[in-house]
């Protein structure tokens, strides 16, 4: 599962005033004309990253109950990651990780000027153990390596 | 015709020393016993026996049985009837004689002093008969003899046979220089074709003669010939040296005391040329006639690997492996004594199959491979690499529902692990024993142990076994605030 901000509709149902925020964050976070005309999906932009997190949802696009430990019973889990600044349009990508085998791997878009964006994965009975996520740059850089446990 | 000589191509120095040992044993009962009748009814077993083989090999069932009865019985009574003469024999052995001295007799009989009294009896018509014992003891067969016990001389034969002397009808029994006994009397021949003119006292030689290895030596009264009988047969000799000379090949006493002469020296090299044949026969058909089939599993070792590289995985660890050989030298198989080495000397890094040669295999001598399962092994080879990797606590069980645990930091955050390159560069992670939730009410801490996985991979000296975790606890709170 792939969400961009603003978030799909794999999120909790955001309520009237969390939509507006959100469109406010849209406008904010639009590139000016010229960054757009410029940049592309191969744009090989700076982002810095400022928060990674996994949680088990997203909530006015705000990670909810950031852990280590998830139960298996919640369903689904998200790794939500926050870039600023964000100097071009790039991509990252969120790689998911079983016992070290790579199990999902997510392309996320990212736009100047910051930006949020986040993956999940839907949970099943065998996931049972420990994971990371590598949060990694368009250039293949590891930003950051998110370890968490999905228990009972 | 490889597999018939399989068992001289494995022979082993214990072999060796069975074969020879036993050889000198059945050449020394030759020494010893030949000549008497028990080694002629000895020679008559063998035979049997060999023949039981023949029909054993040829799958004879009912003859093979039949002769095996045979041979038993006769073998009892061989022991049964020959137990006197076996006695004598033995008795009249040392302990050198017994092991190695050839001589076929013991005493020397005066031959010179013989012939002249014969010849001194022949010339006045004194009948005589003198026996002269060879091997054979003569107990069973003479009986009535009165034991005289004198220094064998001229005058003494010719008074023996004095036909005024009461004991001149008998037989004088000589041992040696001495006249043991007198006036003996011998078992009649009962052969019908002897010529009228021999009378009792050439009957009475000829008899001694079939039934022993003794050679008499007969005068006859009326015509004053001398005749000696050997071997069932009657001699008549006509000049003295003849008679010498047939003295000298019965007493063997000519040539020395100790040396046989040179006839009967050939005669005892074929004997023993026979017995080594013989015993090597035995030994050949205990060793392929018996074969048993064994099966054995057997771990594989590696060696001369090098030191950079370790072995990371092998397709096989044990070999199994079908023996054969004889019955007696596969029961005293261990494990221990066999072994499968593989030299990985020239192994590379990456896969290596190695075919398991007969060099690679160490085996008791006399023991053959039928089949070595499997035929190959594959080694995977590596070379050590070291490698940092970081740290992560394997949970399991589950948090009270109202909490969440929101960070777990791992001192030290990571470990120096080493192994094979193929291995440790697909290992991104050291995981921690797993470390259970259920009890966890409040932030925390302990320690765990890490588990290293495959466990050929090992940690570097100055890395921690063990790892101390701090975890971080709290309730469950409504979304956080963008």
């Amino acid at each position: 599962m792939v969400a961009r901000h603003p978030p799909s509709s794999a999120a909790p149902t955001p309520s009237a005033g969390a939509i507006l925020l959100l469109v406010l964050w849209a406008v904010l976070a639009t590139p000016p004309p010229a960054a757009a005309e410029n940049g592309s999906e191969t744009t090989k932009g700076t982002a810095t990253l400022v928060r990674a997190v996994m949680c088990d949802g997203i909530e006015n696009f705000a990670p909810v109950n950031p852990a280590v430990v998830f139960p298996i019973t919640i369903g689904k889990i998200f790794c939500f990651t926050t870039f600023d600044p964000v100097a071009a349009k790039t991509f990252i990508h969120h790689d998911w990780y079983c016992r070290d085998k790579l199990c999902k791997r997510v392309k996320l878009d990212l736009q100047p000027p910051r930006w949020s964006t986040y993956s999940s994965i839907q949970l099943r009975e065998e996931d049972k153990g420990p994971w990371h996520v590598n949060i990694t740059a368009s250039d293949g850089k590891v930003l950051q390596s998110l370890r968490f446990s999905i228990t009972d | 015709m490889k597999n018939l000589l399989l068992p001289l191509t494995s022979i082993r120095w214990q072999d060796i020393i069975d074969i020879i040992l036993n050889s000198y044993i059945l050449f020394r009962f030759y020494v010893i016993f030949r000549g008497t009748n028990a080694f002629r009814v000895l020679i008559a077993i063998v035979v049997l026996w060999f023949s039981q083989r023949i029909a054993v090999y040829a799958g004879l069932i009912v003859t093979s049985w039949a002769i095996q009865a045979i041979t038993a019985v006769a073998a009892i009574i061989i022991i049964v009837v020959f137990r006197n003469e076996i006695g004598s024999v033995l008795q009249a052995k040392t302990v050198k004689t017994l092991l190695w001295d050839f001589a076929r007799k013991t005493a020397d009989t005066p031959v010179a002093v013989l012939l002249e009294a014969v010849y001194e009896l022949s010339r006045t018509h004194t009948g005589a008969l003198i026996v002269l014992p060879a091997r054979d003891s003569l107990e069973e067969v003479v009986h009535a003899g009165i034991p005289w016990n004198g220094q064998v001389s001229k005058e003494m034969l010719l008074s023996i046979f004095w036909p005024d002397n009461p004991v001149h009808d008998g037989a004088a029994i000589l041992q040696g220089s001495r006249v043991r006994e007198v006036g003996a009397i011998l078992p009649l021949s009962r052969n019908k074709s002897l010529p009228s003119y021999y009378g009792t006292r050439h009957r009475a030689g000829l008899g001694l003669s079939e039934q022993t290895d003794a050679m008499a030596i007969i005068v006859s009264e009326e015509r004053g010939n001398v005749t000696v009988a050997r071997g069932g047969r009657l001699v008549e000799i006509q000049k003295m040296a003849e008679l010498g000379e047939v003295l000298q090949n019965h007493l063997g006493g000519a040539q020395g005391k100790d040396r046989p002469p040179r006839g009967e020296k050939r005669e005892l090299v074929i004997a023993a040329l026979v017995s080594f044949l013989f015993v090597l026969g035995i030994w050949f058909s205990f060793s392929r006639g018996q074969e048993a089939l064994f099966t054995l599993e057997v771990p594989i070792q590696y060696y001369n690997r090098s030191p950079e590289m370790e072995i990371v995985n092998t397709s096989s660890d044990n070999v199994r492996l079908n023996l054969t050989g004889a019955d007696a030298l596969i029961r005293t198989i261990r494990p221990e004594h066999v072994a499968v080495r593989i030299n990985l000397a020239n192994g590379q890094i990456g896969r290596n199959t190695f075919a398991i040669a007969q060099n690679d295999i160490r085996l008791p001598p006399g023991i053959v491979i039928e089949r070595v399962e499997p035929t190959t092994v594959t080694v995977v080879l590596d070379a050590l690499m070291e490698k940092e990797l970081p740290v992560q606590v394997d949970w399991v069980g589950s948090l009270p529902p109202d909490l969440i645990m929101v960070s777990a930091t791992v001192t030290p955050a990571t470990v120096r692990v080493y192994g094979g390159s193929l291995m440790v560069q697909d290992i991104g992670t050291i995981y921690t024993e797993p470390l259970p939730l259920d009890d966890i009410r409040k932030s925390g801490s302990l320690t765990a142990n890490l588990v290293l996985s495959p466990p050929s991979l090992r940690l570097a000296p100055d890395s921690r076994e063990r790892v101390a975790v701090a975890y971080v606890v709290k309730r469950r709170s409504a979304p956080e605030e963008p």
